[in-house]
């Protein structure tokens, strides 16, 4: 495996670990209590109507950010060309014939969102824990246990493609599915603003829909593009005055503080919303354990978490408690916490704008999504 | 005398039959739970169907095929090469654990306890980080194999001392090659990249999952020359069980067989190990079970316990696989769940029977 490739991967492993621990209170993405809270928010306004602060470190308190984002596909049950031959992600040869029975598995749920945007949606004959859309509720779950597969399982819902990356394991089941003369298209499971299009092209080739891959790339640039200009109008232009913006990613009690860094999906995320990357100013790669000292060193004014993560760590209070070292920060002090859905903030794929959104009004205007004044 | 001859015969026979009876029923516990366990799944095909598929592929035109679409495939690819994997390991990890309780004479002594299923695990996840590939698909199980056989050996020096291995010794020295090579584990990990890591943690839980012929086709030698070589050996450890100095008397080289057993120890584990990751307790449930039923001597233990072994963890697999639906239980935590409170009890039986921390 390249350097690129499987990023999210560590993720898949935590989650598998502190579930098999049973630490993880909050569970993985998309389990009941996130759900709950995500549809307690249950607005996302536009970033053109709020009001943002005035000074952007004027702002005292934690805030969840959510992106309601329905499924708004750029075809209806487009008719694919069928058979198609891709190249895959690993330069295996894969020829898809059929696409009646279609499964999209990943991590975050993005391969899975973006078959629905192009119109296959009711091709899809099961789902992974992250893909929470309403239209996929009756789906079976195919990852129940954190993320791990089951090639059983996967072959007894008869798919004629799998599309899948390397976020989910062990890998073996993927080759086993293979080997039971599944096409099995691999992609990249890097997920970042770079790829965006890439990816969503990639899953419309070996769905062979292709035509619908360029407007569904298209369009996602198009919102991005319009997004990050808004961002820009909010965010300070002057690089000294931004956020310094740390991700972390905490799971549970027990002091597991991860720093999402360069490579992760965190990095663009904190640049596409205007924010300072301390990861990047630090050299920080990949996804690694966080020290208290090199925490209080970053000197965060702002901290990016997943909603789920937050929760188990017992929320603010609780993860101020168990980690000092944030108290020591500006973001402690200020309690200056976003969060956001864990299937969300790192799944990019076709809904990345209303994410950047969500995330830049929860950043600039937080009064609009508490209701009140900080 | 006459008489004293007949009973020696009767006695013979009696053992004779004792013997073919134990071996026959866990053969047929073996065959029914191999059954049970191929007719039995996430995808449901009834036991009719895994019988016709069966027999379709041995060229018989008999019974109905599955009627699922993927049925057929789903049998074949994954969930026999599932089943014959679950009865290698088993085999080979009960194995190994009478032939080391054997060679170390203690009770205690299993792979996963004395820290060789750990030893194997660290060397092949070595391969797996530094993405070693030597030796095409056997890679990995090769260097499971020296990591084990370095591991044996570490334990079993460290561990003697005057001719014997104490229990409390022993239990000690796991603990210290269970400690450094779970650092080892970690500092691999560190350095992995993500895949490699997701490896490891599968491993270290101990999973059946993912099982293909490839990997079947790797093993199954390992455990053939493994259980062979044990079954030719078994002889001599009843033997080394009198105490070396008689061992020695009556011809055996004590220490060319405690190398040879040392070296079918960590093969045996390896096997098991190269794929599966770490399963514990097996090497030390089944052979004290066997012991219960037929007694300390190795002829009939060794076979005795890769039957037993292979039952276990194709039914615990079984469970596994079955007990959630769309998910895989690990299979090292049915087991060391199991194993862990035999483990305690024997600890408590070896001390009342030594009178103390002998």
């Amino acid at each position: 495996m390249g350097g690129g490739v499987s990023r999210a991967l560590l993720v898949c492993v935590l989650w598998g670990v502190l579930s098999a621990c049973g630490l993880s209170a909050g569970g993985a993405p998309g389990d009941e209590t996130s759900q709950a809270s995500a549809s307690d928010v249950g607005e996302s306004p536009a970033l053109a109507d709020v009001a943002p602060l005035d000074d952007v470190r004027d702002w005292e308190g934690e805030v969840t950010a959510y992106a309601d984002t329905p499924v708004d596909p750029v075809a209806e049950d487009p008719e694919p060309e069928l058979p198609v031959t891709v190249t895959d992600a690993q330069g295996t040869k894969v020829t898809v014939e059929d696409t009646s029975r279609v499964l999209a598995l990943d991590v975050y749920g993005t391969l899975s969102r973006t078959v629905y945007e192009l119109g296959l949606g009711d091709r899809l004959v099961g789902r992974d824990i992250s893909t929470d859309l309403p239209e996929a509720a009756d789906l079976p779950l195919v990852t129940q246990n954190g993320h791990e597969l089951n090639a059983e399982a996967i072959l007894g819902l008869d798919p004629t493609v799998l599309i899948t990356d390397t976020s989910l394991g062990p890998w073996d089941a993927v080759l086993q599915v293979r080997d039971a003369g599944i096409p099995v298209v691999v992609v990249d499971s890097h997920r970042g603003l770079d790829n965006v299009g890439d990816l969503i092209h990639d899953v419309a080739d070996a769905l062979g829909v292709p035509a619908q891959g360029d407007a569904l790339a298209q369009r996602t640039q198009r919102q991005v593009d319009d997004v990050t200009s808004q961002i820009a109008e909010v965010a300070p232009a002057d690089e000294g005055q931004r956020l310094r913006t740390v991700f972390l990613y905490v799971r549970g009690q027990s002091g597991v503080y991860y720093m999402f860094g360069e490579g992760s999906g965190a990095d663009s995320l904190i640049d596409a919303i205007g924010a300072y990357d301390v990861a990047e100013e630090i050299g920080w790669n990949g996804m690694k354990p966080l020290t208290d000292e090199g925490l209080i060193a970053a000197q965060p004014d702002l901290v990016l978490m997943m909603t789920g993560g937050l929760e188990s760590a017992g929320g603010v209070d609780g993860l101020l408690e168990r980690l000092p070292a944030l108290a020591e920060t500006p973001a402690g002090q200020h309690r200056r916490f976003v969060a956001m859905e864990d299937s969300q903030i790192l799944g990019f794929g076709p809904v990345t704008a209303s994410v950047l959104e969500a995330l830049a009004v929860a950043t600039y205007a937080p009064a609009a999504l508490t209701g009140g004044e900080g | 005398v006459t008489a004293a001859v007949v009973d020696h015969q009767r006695a013979g026979i009696r053992a004779l039959g004792a013997r073919v009876g134990l071996l026959g029923g866990l053969a047929i516990a073996l065959a029914v739970s191999l059954v049970l366990a191929a007719g039995h799944g996430q995808l449901d095909i009834p036991p009719s169907e895994v019988l016709g598929s069966l027999l379709h592929k041995l060229g018989l035109d008999l019974g109905p095929v599955p009627s699922h679409p993927q049925g057929e495939s789903t049998l074949w690819q994954v969930r026999f090469p599932r089943v014959v994997m679950a009865a290698l390991a088993g085999a080979a990890l009960a194995t190994a654990g009478a032939l080391m309780q054997g060679v170390f004479g203690n009770p205690l002594a299993e792979p996963g306890v004395v820290g060789v299923s750990a030893g194997a695990a660290v060397a092949a996840a070595t391969a797996i980080v530094f993405e070693l590939t030597f030796a095409g698909t056997w890679t990995v199980a090769l260097c499971a194999f020296v990591g084990g056989l370095v591991t044996t050996m570490l334990v079993y020096f460290m561990s003697r001392d005057g001719g014997r291995t104490e229990v409390v010794t022993l239990v000690l020295t796991g603990i210290a090659v269970n400690a450094v090579a779970g650092a080892a584990l970690a500092f691999l990990m560190f350095l992995g990249d993500t895949q490699a890591r997701e490896e490891i943690v599968f491993w270290q839980l101990g999973s059946l999952n993912g099982s293909r012929w490839e990997q079947v086709v790797v093993v199954l030698p390992m455990v053939a020359v493994g259980i062979g070589a044990a079954l030719v050996l078994a002889p001599k450890l009843d033997l080394l069980a009198l105490g070396d100095r008689a061992a020695r008397h009556v011809g055996v080289d004590v220490e060319r067989l405690r190398m040879s057993v040392i070296v079918v120890v960590a093969l045996l584990t390896a096997a098991a190990v190269a794929f599966c990751g770490i399963i514990s307790f097996v090497g030390l449930v089944v052979p004290h079970l066997i012991r219960l039923l037929a007694g300390p001597g190795h002829r009939l233990l060794v076979p005795a316990s890769a039957l037993g072994g292979a039952v276990l963890l194709v039914l615990a697999d079984l469970w596994a696989r079955t007990l959630v639906a769309y998910a895989d239980l690990p299979i090292g935590m049915l087991t060391a769940l199991v194993g862990g409170p035999f483990f305690f009890w024997l600890i408590r039986r070896a001390r009342r029977t030594s009178g103390g921390w002998a």
